[in-house]
């Protein structure tokens, strides 16, 4: 049971820090494959600049695009990975992405509670609460209490519908379009859409509140 | 996959296609989820295992069981997975929220049994 | 039944319905080893190497005490360590001997009892 509760803020990885064990450890596994040339010696450096691209950012514009252009909303409803790598958003593991849309009758949450699968080749890489016991645990138990936690209230006659992956298939919450944006640009809208939205624990912001954290 | 050219293209007859090929489940069929517990590696929650579910959808394409492919085999029969829905007051016990709430989860066609 | 047989058909990793408390919205920033982690592990998928399936699995196979105790890359770069191992692509012998020389870069032999400060 992953029950870390302390919030690990590690020491930045300088030169002057000793690197603890594990970083140790990942640094001779490293060299070891570089250097019986299992994997390429810049492969590493590259993925990581390939991964830096992938931010909740990468998400909010495509959630907006999507708000504004029915045809491509339908395109990525039917097949996420596809429409997104027509977008040149390459998946570098095998998996699927399947939008799930929220509607006024249905609210989706995703959750892995085997591990913690996460849509990162969209989002980047997920926060410690996703992968954390009691996200894990609850959220397909309880998903309203869940929700309570993290300010959002969804009326009983609306449906929560939980996604726990399990298989190659990730997943992203498309959230509803926020009253009052009329006519905003697709950039005045994807400050509407947080992370956490796209995970469906809360909804897209309010025009008033563009400040919401994350 | 037969309207890409615009007109219906009839399958060609006496095709036998590979086992697990064809999938064994549809959409809305009523399933349930077997009960056993493999040692080392599963990606069936033990939550759902004896519950009764309805295919939402069939996941294409075939693929390999993941439980395998944990051990390292990444060649072998493959089958479908099939997202299933449960509702949550099937899996909890005096489940709080709207009786509307409900499961999604994707399963290995050799964990669904005709229900 | 015996006591034991839980822990077996229960894997540490799974929480699902498990009884636990608030979410803690805790969420750090990703300190470069742990970035680096995670690209090896997708190089390692793309590769062929080890998938993520069976990363998953390695994951599983630390039990319940390091599933606990140990961070979330801290978890993966052992479980990487024990698969490159059963696969025979590194040896125990030879990871150790690095990790002595990479220490020895910064000034000292490992302290194992030291928790990762990265």
């Amino acid at each position: 049971m992953s029950s870390h509760a302390h919030a690990h803020t590690p020491a930045p990885d300088t030169g002057d820090a000793v690197p603890g064990y594990y970083q140790v450890m990942e640094t001779a596994v490293r060299e070891r494959l570089v250097e019986k040339k299992v994997i390429g010696a810049g492969e590493i450096r590259q993925m990581l600049e390939v991964m830096d691209t992938r931010t909740p950012a990468l998400g909010s514009k495509i959630v907006a695009r999507a708000w504004v252009d029915p045809e491509f909303r339908a395109r990525l409803l039917a097949n996420g990975r596809a429409t997104l790598e027509e977008l040149g958003i390459d998946f570098f593991e095998d998996t699927q992405l399947m939008v799930l849309e929220n509607t006024d009758s249905v609210h989706n949450l995703v959750v892995c509670t085997l591990c913690s699968c996460y849509p990162r080749e969209i989002l980047g890489l997920p926060p410690d609460w996703y992968k954390m016991k009691p996200y894990r645990a609850r959220a397909v138990k309880e998903p309203r209490a869940v929700l309570a936690e993290f300010g959002t209230v969804i009326p009983d006659d609306v449906e929560i519908r939980v996604s726990d992956s399990t298989s190659m298939i990730r997943f992203l919450v498309l959230p509803q379009r926020p009253k009052g944006t009329e006519g905003f640009t697709e950039e005045q809208l994807a400050a509407l859409v947080t992370r956490d939205a796209m995970i469906g624990v809360v909804r897209a912001s309010n025009p008033e509140k563009k400040e919401k954290s994350r | 996959m037969s309207q890409e050219l615009g007109r219906s293209v009839k399958p060609l007859a006496n095709i036998v296609k590979a086992e697990g090929a064809e999938p064994l489940f549809q959409a809305g069929d009523a399933v349930k989820i077997s009960v056993r517990f493999p040692v080392g590696h599963y990606r069936v929650p033990t939550y759902i295992r004896g519950k009764r579910a309805r295919v939402e959808a069939v996941v294409e394409p075939a693929a390999i069981n993941n439980e395998d492919e944990g051990f390292g085999r990444n060649v072998g029969v493959k089958r479908h997975y099939y997202r299933i829905a449960i509702p949550l007051s099937e899996l909890w016990k005096g489940y709080a929220g709207s009786k509307n709430d409900g499961l999604r989860i994707e399963v290995f066609e050799t964990w669904l049994e005709r229900s | 039944m015996t006591q034991t047989e839980n822990l077996v058909k229960r894997l540490p990793t799974e929480m699902g319905g498990l009884d636990a408390g608030p979410v803690q919205r805790i969420e750090h920033e990703y300190a470069p080893w742990e970035k680096r982690c995670h690209a090896l592990a997708n190089l390692l998928d793309i590769h062929k190497i080890v998938s993520t399936e069976e990363k998953r699995r390695g994951v599983e196979a630390l039990g319940q005490e390091m599933v606990e105790k140990l961070t979330y890359y801290e978890r993966w770069i052992v479980a990487f360590a024990n698969i490159l191992f059963q696969k025979q692509i590194l040896t125990p012998e030879e990871l150790a001997k690095k990790m002595e020389e990479v220490a020895a870069r910064h000034g000292g032999p490992q302290d194992i009892s030291t928790k990762s400060v990265g």
